[in-house]
C-alpha cells in the first residue's frame, strides 16, 4: 500500500510517498534547510508561498518515488493507494493549502483521504525506514515514551501503543528549538539559530574550576543560569520563559565587560546546557514514574548531537532501547513521518468519511488524533 | 567537458570568465560554479541543477570586503562572520543586487557561503566576482563527495553543460553549511522605533504573577467593549520581558481555560471561550519582517469580527495595527526591565523608610505601562 502524503503545517512546503513504514520519496521545500535553499526563512507569505509550491513538491515526490515509471498523468490512478495529509497542529492559512490539494486529488483520483496529526508524524518518525531498508522495525515494545521536540512543540508523550496516547508533559510556554533559536537571536547570531548555538557550543572552553568534572558538557557551561522547573520536575511541565529572561540579562552584563568570540562560544555552551539539563531532569522523572520500555525521539531538535548524547546516556543507565529518526529529513517537519501515520491508520480503516467535513484543526492535539 | 585532476587556477577562472560551469571541490562537498554576475552562465547553471523557477543561489566571496560589495551587512551578520569564520556557514542578507537576476532570493536577499577553503578563494580572488557555491548535484539528489557519485545522478543533457571538472577525489565528511538569515534584524525591519505613549498609566510588576494581573486589569477595564469592537493589546518589550505572561493573565481573566504559550513559531494561536462565541486571539510578530505578513494571517477581518487579539512584539508590525485606529480599541503595552538605577534609587527609598532588609532591585522587577494612542 502506497500513501502519497502532503504537510504544510508551517514554513515548509512537503510532500513524500511512503510504502508502510518505508520512505520511498521525502520531499521539502524548506525555507531554512541545511542545503541552502533559504529565500527568506519567515513565513513571509505563507499561504501564496505554500500555494506556489505545492504542485511542484508533489510532482517531485511522485517522480523520486517511481524513478522507472514515464507515464507521469497515471502515477496516482495506478499506484497510490490513499492521500493523507496533515489537519494541524499548525498555521491555519498553511494547513489549509495541503488540506485543499488533498481533497482536491482524493476526489479526482477517487482515493481515500486520511487525516494525520502532525505531532504524531514526529511520534511515529523513529519507525520509518529508508527505501533500501532491508527489515521493518517490528520489535518495538509499549510503552514507548516519545520526547517531540521542534521549534513548536514540546511534548513527553507515553505511546502505549500505535495510535494510543497520553501526554505526559508539555511546554507551559516557549518549545525547545524556539528557545534555542531564540537565544541564538539574542547572541546577535540570526535566525533560526538553533543550529549555530549548536555548533558555537562546541567551542565553548572549559573554565577551571570545571575542569575536572567528567561530563565535557557540563564542563563547558561556564555562566551561572538558572536550570529551569529545578526541582519542581513532578509537575510534569517544561518552562524556558525564566531561563531566556536570565539570558537576556545575563548578555546584557557581559556586553559591559565585552562580548568577544570566546564569549559568545561560552554563553551558547551555558544556555545550552541549561536547557537540555531540564529535559534531562524530566525525562528521568518520568522513567521513574511510568514503566517505559523504549525511549522515542522526535522532531526538528532531535537533530541535535548534544541532546542525543545526554538522553543516550540515561536510555543507557536505564536499559532503555532509544530510537531516532534514520534521517535529519525526518527530524524537520517532512511528510514522510506524515505517510508512516495514515499507513498504521489506514490498518484501522481510520478514513475521513466525508470529504467536505475535513477540516484544519490549527490546535489539534495527539490525544485526539484516534477517533 | 574535461576533467583535470588538480586546481589549475588559470585554467578554471579562463572557464568561468568565459561563462562556462565549473564542478569543484570546497570542503563540504563538491560545489557548481559558475561567474555570479554573469547572466548567460547563471541560466546554464539553472538548467544544469534543474531547478524550480525562484530558488535563490548562495555564492562565494574572498572576504568581508567583497561581502559587503554585495550585501547589507547588518550587526547580526558582522557579528556571525566575527564569531564564526571560517565557517562552514551562509549568512543570508539583504543582498544589493549586483548579481545575475536569479541569484539572489524573490525578496531580494543573497546567501553567502563564507569558507577559507584555499582553491575556492584564489579562484575568487583571480576572477574578481563572486561565484555560485551551490552543491554541484541536481536538485533533490544526494550532496556530491566523490565525482562517480554526482555523475551517477545526471543525465546526459545535464552533464553537456559542465565545462571543467576538478576532480580531487573523495571529499572527506564534513558538517554542511549552515544556513542562517540575519535580514530579521534589518534596520528596515527595525526602524518603525519606539511606540510613544500618550497619558499613560505605568505600574511596577516584581513578579510573573504581577504581570499576569495586570493582563486581567487591564481586561476588566476593557471587557466592556468586547462584541461591540474589537480590542488589541499591542505588546511591546524586549526579550523574555513577559508579553506572553501578559497574555496568560489576559487569557485567564477572560475564562480561557487551556494553557496560553508562546505563539511565536505557529505565528497565531487562538483560544475559544468556553461559554460564548468569542475568541482570545494570540498572535507573535517575532518571526515578521513586515507589516504585510500581518495582514497576510486576515487582521483586517480578524478586527472586523471584533475580536480580542493580544499582538506580541507588536512594534514590528506597528503601521498594519494603527491602520485599524478608528475602528479597534487599541491598547498599546509596554513592558520593560526596570533599569538598574531605577531599582537603586527604589531600595534607598525603602531602606529610608526603615525597610533595610528589602533587597535592592530583584530581576524581576518590571515596568509596565499602557496608554491608548
Amino acid at each position: 500500500m502506497k500513501i502519497l502524503a502532503i504537510d504544510t503545517s508551517c514554513d515548509e512546503t512537503a510532500a513524500a510517498v511512503t510504502e508502510g513504514t518505508k520512505v520511498l520519496s521525502n520531499i521539502i521545500w524548506s525555507q531554512a534547510s541545511l542545503h541552502a535553499k533559504f529565500g527568506g526563512i519567515y513565513p513571509s507569505l505563507a499561504k501564496r508561498q505554500h500555494e506556489e509550491r505545492i504542485d511542484f513538491v508533489i510532482e517531485k515526490a511522485l517522480k523520486s518515488a517511481f524513478p522507472k515509471i514515464t507515464n507521469h498523468q497515471s502515477l496516482i490512478t495506478n499506484h497510490i493507494t490513499a492521500i493523507a495529509v496533515t489537519i494541524g497542529p499548525g498555521l491555519a492559512i498553511a494547513l489549509e493549502v495541503g488540506i485543499k490539494k488533498a481533497k482536491e486529488l482524493a476526489k479526482k483520483y477517487n482515493k481515500p483521504l486520511i487525516a494525520v496529526n502532525h505531532v504524531e508524524g514526529h511520534t511515529l518518525s523513529v519507525l520509518a525506514r529508508s527505501r533500501n531498508s532491508k527489515f521493518q522495525i517490528t520489535n518495538y515494545k509499549f510503552p514507548a515514551l516519545a520526547f517531540v521536540a521542534s521549534g513548536g512543540t514540546t511534548q513527553l508523550i507515553l505511546v502505549k501503543e500505535v495510535g494510543v496516547y497520553e501526554i505526559i508533559a508539555q511546554t507551559s510556554d516557549d518549545a525547545l528549538g524556539e528557545a534555542l533559536d531564540k537565544a541564538a537571536r539574542m547572541l546577535g547570531l540570526g535566525y533560526p539559530g538553533g543550529a549555530i548555538l549548536e555548533k558555537m557550543a562546541r567551542l565553548a572552553k572549559a573554565p577551571a574550576e570545571r575542569a575536572h568534572l567528567h561530563d565535557v558538557s557540563s564542563r563547558q557551561a561556564h555562566y551561572n543560569l538558572p536550570v529551569p522547573m529545578i526541582g519542581q520536575e513532578n509537575k510534569f511541565k517544561f518552562s524556558y520563559s525564566g531561563l531566556k529572561t536570565a539570558f537576556y540579562k545575563l548578555i546584557e552584563l557581559t556586553k559591559k565587560k565585552g562580548l568577544g568570540k570566546q564569549q559568545i562560544y561560552d554563553l551558547a555552551a551555558s544556555f545550552q546546557d541549561k536547557a537540555f539539563q531540564h529535559v534531562e531532569r524530566m525525562i528521568k522523572k518520568t522513567i521513574e514514574e511510568y514503566p517505559v520500555k523504549e525511549f522515542w525521539f522526535g522532531g526538528g531538535v532531535s537533530a541535535n548531537i548534544e541532546l542525543r548524547k545526554r538522553i543516550r546516556n540515561i536510555c543507557k543507565n536505564q536499559g532503555i532501547t532509544m530510537r531516532l529518526p534514520y534521517s535529519k529529513k525526518l527530524c524537520t517537519d517532512n511528510a514522510a513521518m506524515i505517510g508512516v501515520v495514515a499507513y498504521f491508520k489506514a490498518q484501522r480503516k481510520e478514513f475521513v468519511k466525508d470529504f467536505e467535513k475535513i477540516e484544519r484543526v490549527p490546535r489539534a492535539k495527539i490525544i485526539d488524533a484516534s477517533p | 567537458m574535461e576533467i583535470i585532476k588538480t586546481g589549475n587556477l588559470e585554467k578554471v577562472v579562463d572557464v568561468l570568465k568565459n561563462g562556462g560551469l565549473v564542478i569543484m571541490p570546497t570542503e563540504t562537498v563538491y560545489i557548481a560554479a559558475v561567474d555570479a554576475t554573469n547572466e548567460r552562465a547563471v541560466k546554464k547553471l539553472v538548467k544544469y541543477k534543474n531547478r524550480p523557477f525562484g530558488k535563490p543561489f548562495s555564492v562565494g566571496t574572498t572576504g568581508l570586503e567583497m561581502m559587503k560589495k554585495h550585501v547589507e551587512m547588518n550587526e547580526a551578520a558582522e557579528n556571525l562572520y566575527k564569531t564564526f569564520y571560517p565557517g562552514p556557514i551562509t549568512i543570508v542578507c539583504q543582498g544589493k543586487h549586483k548579481v545575475s537576476p536569479g541569484i539572489e532570493s524573490e525578496i531580494g536577499t543573497l546567501g553567502i557561503f563564507v569558507t577559507d577553503h584555499k582553491l575556492t578563494i584564489d579562484v575568487i580572488k583571480k576572477l574578481g566576482k563572486p561565484i555560485t557555491t551551490t552543491s554541484a548535484n541536481s536538485s533533490y539528489k544526494p550532496r556530491p563527495f566523490k565525482i562517480s557519485n554526482l555523475f551517477k545522478y545526471l543525465s546526459k543533457k545535464q552533464k553537456a553543460y559542465i565545462d571543467l571538472v576538478i576532480d580531487v577525489g573523495e571529499i572527506p565528511f564534513h558538517e554542511a553549511s549552515t544556513v542562517i538569515d540575519t535580514t530579521l534584524d534589518d534596520p528596515a525591519v527595525l526602524r518603525q522605533g519606539e511606540i510613544k505613549l500618550k497619558n499613560k498609566v505605568e505600574v511596577l510588576s516584581r513578579s510573573e504573577e504581577a504581570t499576569q494581573n495586570t493582563g486581567k486589569e487591564l481586561w476588566q477595564k476593557y471587557e466592556k467593549h468586547q462584541g461591540q469592537r474589537a480590542i488589541v493589546f499591542a505588546l511591546v518589550g524586549p526579550m523574555g520581558a513577559g508579553k506572553t505572561v501578559f497574555t496568560k493573565g489576559l487569557a485567564k481573566a477572560m475564562g480561557v481555560k487551556e494553557e496560553v504559550v508562546s505563539p511565536t513559531y505557529d505565528l497565531e494561536l487562538d483560544y475559544r471561550l468556553p461559554t460564548t462565541n468569542y475568541k482570545l486571539i494570540h498572535i507573535d510578530a517575532w518571526r515578521m519582517s513586515s507589516d504585510s505578513e500581518l495582514a497576510e494571517l486576515d487582521f483586517a477581518k480578524k478586527i472586523t469580527d471584533k475580536s480580542v487579539i493580544a499582538v506580541e512584539w507588536a512594534d514590528r508590525v506597528a503601521e498594519e495595527i494603527r491602520k485599524h485606529n478608528e475602528e479597534a480599541i487599541i491598547v498599546w503595552v509596554k513592558i520593560k526591565y526596570l533599569p538598574r538605577r531605577l531599582r537603586l534609587a527604589e531600595s534607598r527609598l525603602r531602606r529610608a523608610k526603615g525597610r533595610s532588609r528589602a533587597k535592592a532591585g530583584k530581576d524581576n522587577d518590571r515596568l509596565i505601562s499602557w496608554g491608548v494612542i
